[in-house]
């Protein structure tokens, strides 16, 4: 089975500071890592790999310090990786990205099943799986919470998550999937899988390696226009009952009431 | 000034994290040296009083039996910082209250609220770094100075001690002392302090000698110390430590953290005994038995918080967390190749190894350790549910490393007789293991007494230590008495009695 997993390089942003005044992201000092959600992607490819035995590719769209978000695919159990890396795809939105990395996987010639994770948490727009499989012509699943089986006809049964409980689907191969994180849980990266991400070849390609159109990457290829971005103001007040239960929910429902909120109380046992 | 009654709303002053519980008539939190000189005055030359920082002790220190409870938590001000250009280190003075997590947080941030030029090179400057790491990282500098506190990180950087550089400390009858390093030092065993109102306080010390193993039994007594090391470790029973200058050095460029996996718990110590002949060896080295890793998957599968510890594969029986600080990453990764070759040499497989290599992995990896203290502590509680007289028994015993394998073996023999459950962690290259059992009923708690009180003995006649790293308190007094033996325990007392001649500070620690 051949599997790609395709991965976004992000700034870390547990710890992430705004600036007040430009109300962008402040960049300085923070770490990149792989997108967290790519990391279920990543683990579930490797998965598949290990009961259905196969390859797992994992295939990036940046710049060249993407490089060592690759590597540390390796050392999670990926075994060959790919960059798209030239100035021509700069500045690309969901749009042009998703256009990019379907034509990096039709360049390695397809696979059965490609992986992502449900969005970025840098951009959280969730739109590039569903545009790569468009892109692909294939059908496709957002947030698959668990993958049951593969059947000897070439169908994948997959669990896909729902507010209040998940879907069971049935899908032809070659899909598209993208991952939430009660999928799996990623693994540490062994020793031998790191010392394997050193040595590592990476290919990289450029826009001139790919069949694409020109106009359709890169800043070029993206129509979305960023109008403004702003921080949403912190909300304030709010009250915290505290003490014993009986208590504390009576006296929200006081509060709620003195509100204007219609409660009816009582005839609970 | 907040002097209060101890009266409803304060009990929980009264305990610490070791579940010991005294009483008090009377509480304080001080602000400020000045408030705590306010509080003695007001209490008198008589009244018996504890001190107590974040109380995230296991021994009972900063717990009061009678009298007086002095919280100093609130003092949590930084009100100083220097720069030695030629040790490349800071110099941060704070107050005793601040825990450990908010020195960290802070001197990562930059948040040292200091003007002056050492302040401007503090930004410019790479990052500087605390290196004492217990695991319990509310816990005050006061009271990691107190109980000479360490962690994973002293098998390489030491315990707290070796970061204190100048102490302000209070006696009990308000006098005030301000120790330097490298300052005042004992001629022989004779030593002289003078108070900053000019009395001074002279005697000799006592003519023990401490194990030559980590040790924070006791007080520190070496002829010709630092007499700043005296008051480290003392917990609390010499004066009121109301200011400390800490050391910051250069925090490592590069830290690796490798988790190596065994099959055989014996082959895990071979791999430990090994390891630290290494010229290069690692900063870390600590060890998980059997049941620490059966204990908190068992924890992981029933509690969500604990959900996210990576899992591990059944079949290992043990594991060695060793962490690598170096400047760059050839450098570090060449020492995890030679550390790696060991293992392998004693059949270990590198994909039975997880490495971390960057600050995420760290972090699951580090949190991976903290875990099973954590899990330790759950089960004791969910213990105590069904029978509330049980507590934790943990022992906090160092060997020198030539008795390493014989006190592993001792341990195991006795567990595996008694059918007690119990985990072993620790910081196995320190030869400090902490065993933990976890009785189920008040029969199988006396068992594990019994158990504990016959290693005590063991490891007074392989020449270590009662307490390694969690101090005495008052839980552990008898153990003290054993080690040193009744007459050195006088010597210490007597010591005691030049600073304190009431015995008021910190009664039923250390002493009977």
């Amino acid at each position: 089975m051949k599997i790609i997993v395709c991965i976004k390089q992000v700034p870390d942003t547990t710890n992430v500071k705004i600036n007040p005044e430009t109300n962008t992201l402040v960049r300085e000092g923070v770490e990149s890592i792989i997108n967290p959600f790519d990391m279920y992607a990543i683990e579930e490819a490797v998965r598949l790999k290990e009961k259905y035995e196969g390859t797992v590719t994992a295939l990036s769209m940046g710049p060249p310090q993407v490089e060592s978000a690759l590597r540390e695919s390796v050392s999670l159990g990926v075994d060959e990786i790919y960059l798209l890396s030239d100035r021509a795809f700069a500045g690309a939105d969901t749009l042009a990205t998703a256009y990019t990395l379907a034509a990096g996987i039709n360049n390695l010639e397809g696979a059965d099943v490609v992986l992502m994770g449900k969005q970025a948490i840098d951009g959280d727009t969730g739109q590039v799986g569903p545009g790569v499989a468009e892109n692909l012509g294939l059908p496709h699943i957002t947030d698959v919470r668990k993958i049951e089986e593969i059947d000897g006809n070439g169908y994948m049964t997959v669990q896909r998550l729902l507010e209040d409980g998940y879907v069971r689907l049935k899908v032809k191969l070659p899909a598209v999937l993208t991952v939430v994180k009660e999928i799996n849980e990623p693994r540490m990266p062994s020793l031998k899988g790191k010392m394997r991400a050193k040595s590592k070849e990476m290919k990289v390609w450029t826009a001139a390696d790919l069949d694409i159109d020109k106009e359709r990457i890169g800043l070029s290829g993206s129509p979305t226009w960023v109008t403004k971005i702003f921080t949403p103001p912190k909300p304030k007040g709010g009250k915290i009952f505290q003490g014993e239960t009986r208590d504390t929910v009576s006296e929200l429902l006081d509060e709620l009431v003195k509100g204007g909120i219609p409660i009816k109380r009582g005839g609970g046992k | 000034m907040n002097h209060f009654k101890t009266t409803e709303g304060y009990e929980e002053y009264l305990k610490d994290e070791s579940r010991f519980t005294g009483t008090a008539e009377s509480i304080s939190f001080p602000r400020s040296e000045g408030d705590i000189q306010a509080v003695l005055s007001e209490l008198g030359p008589e009244q018996i009083l504890t001190i107590q920082g974040a109380r995230t002790g296991i021994t009972g220190g900063a717990v009061p039996l009678s009298g007086h409870a002095m919280n100093l938590s609130g003092m949590k001000n930084i009100t100083g910082l220097r720069f030695n250009k030629e040790e490349n280190c800071f110099y941060i003075t704070v107050e005793p209250g601040l825990t450990l997590k908010e020195l960290r947080d802070r001197v990562s941030a930059g948040d040292i609220p200091v003007t002056g030029p050492s302040a401007g090179l503090f930004k410019s400057q790479p990052e500087h770094f605390f290196p004492p790491d217990p695991t319990e990282t509310g816990a005050s500098l006061g009271g990691m100075a107190a109980c000479n506190a360490s962690g994973a990180r002293s098998f390489h950087y030491g315990s707290v001690r070796n970061y204190i550089y100048g102490l302000r400390l209070l006696l009990a009858d308000g006098s005030l002392l301000i120790l330097k390093r490298s300052v005042q030092k004992a001629s022989g065993t004779r030593f002289s302090l003078v108070t900053e109102g000019g009395r001074e306080i002279s005697g000799e010390l006592p003519r023990y000698s401490s194990p030559d193993v980590k040790n924070a039994a006791g007080y520190f007594i070496k002829p010709g110390m630092d007499l700043l090391d005296l008051f480290i470790g003392s917990e609390g029973t010499l004066g009121i430590i109301t200011s400390l200058e800490l050391k910051l050095i250069p925090l490592p460029g590069v830290i690796w953290g490798g988790l190596y996996f065994f099959r055989e718990p014996d082959k895990a110590l071979d791999f430990i005994i090994q390891a630290r002949e290494y010229a290069l060896k690692p900063q870390a080295m600590e060890f998980f038995d059997p049941g620490s890793l059966r204990l908190l998957m068992e924890i992981k599968k029933s509690m969500n918080t604990f959900s996210s510890v990576p899992a591990v594969d059944e079949a290992m029986q043990a594991a060695c967390y060793l962490e690598f600080h170096g400047d760059s990453e050839d450098e570090v990764s060449g020492r995890v190749v030679y550390i790696t070759d060991i293992f392998e040499g004693l059949g270990g497989n590198a994909d039975d190894c997880w490495l971390a290599t960057n600050p995420q992995e760290l972090t699951r990896i580090i949190d991976f350790r903290h875990a099973v203290p954590e899990a330790v502590n759950l089960s004791i509680d969910l213990l105590k549910k069904k029978n509330p007289s049980l507590t934790k028994l943990g022992t906090d015993l160092a060997v020198p490393s030539r008795h390493l394998k014989e006190m592993y073996g001792l341990y195991v023999r006795d567990l595996s007789r008694s059918g007690l459950k119990h985990v072993i962690f620790g910081h196995i290259g320190d030869n400090h293991l902490h065993v933990n059992i976890l009785p189920a009923d008040t029969g199988e708690y006396e068992k594990g007494r019994l158990l504990y009180g016959k290693w005590v003995d063991k490891t007074i006649e392989c020449g270590g230590t009662v307490s390694a790293e969690h101090g005495i308190g008052k839980i552990k007094k008898d153990f003290l008495y054993r080690m040193y033996g009744e007459e050195n325990v006088a010597s210490m007392l007597a010591l005691k009695k030049i600073f304190d001649p009431g015995l008021r500070l910190n009664r039923g620690n250390l002493f009977r």
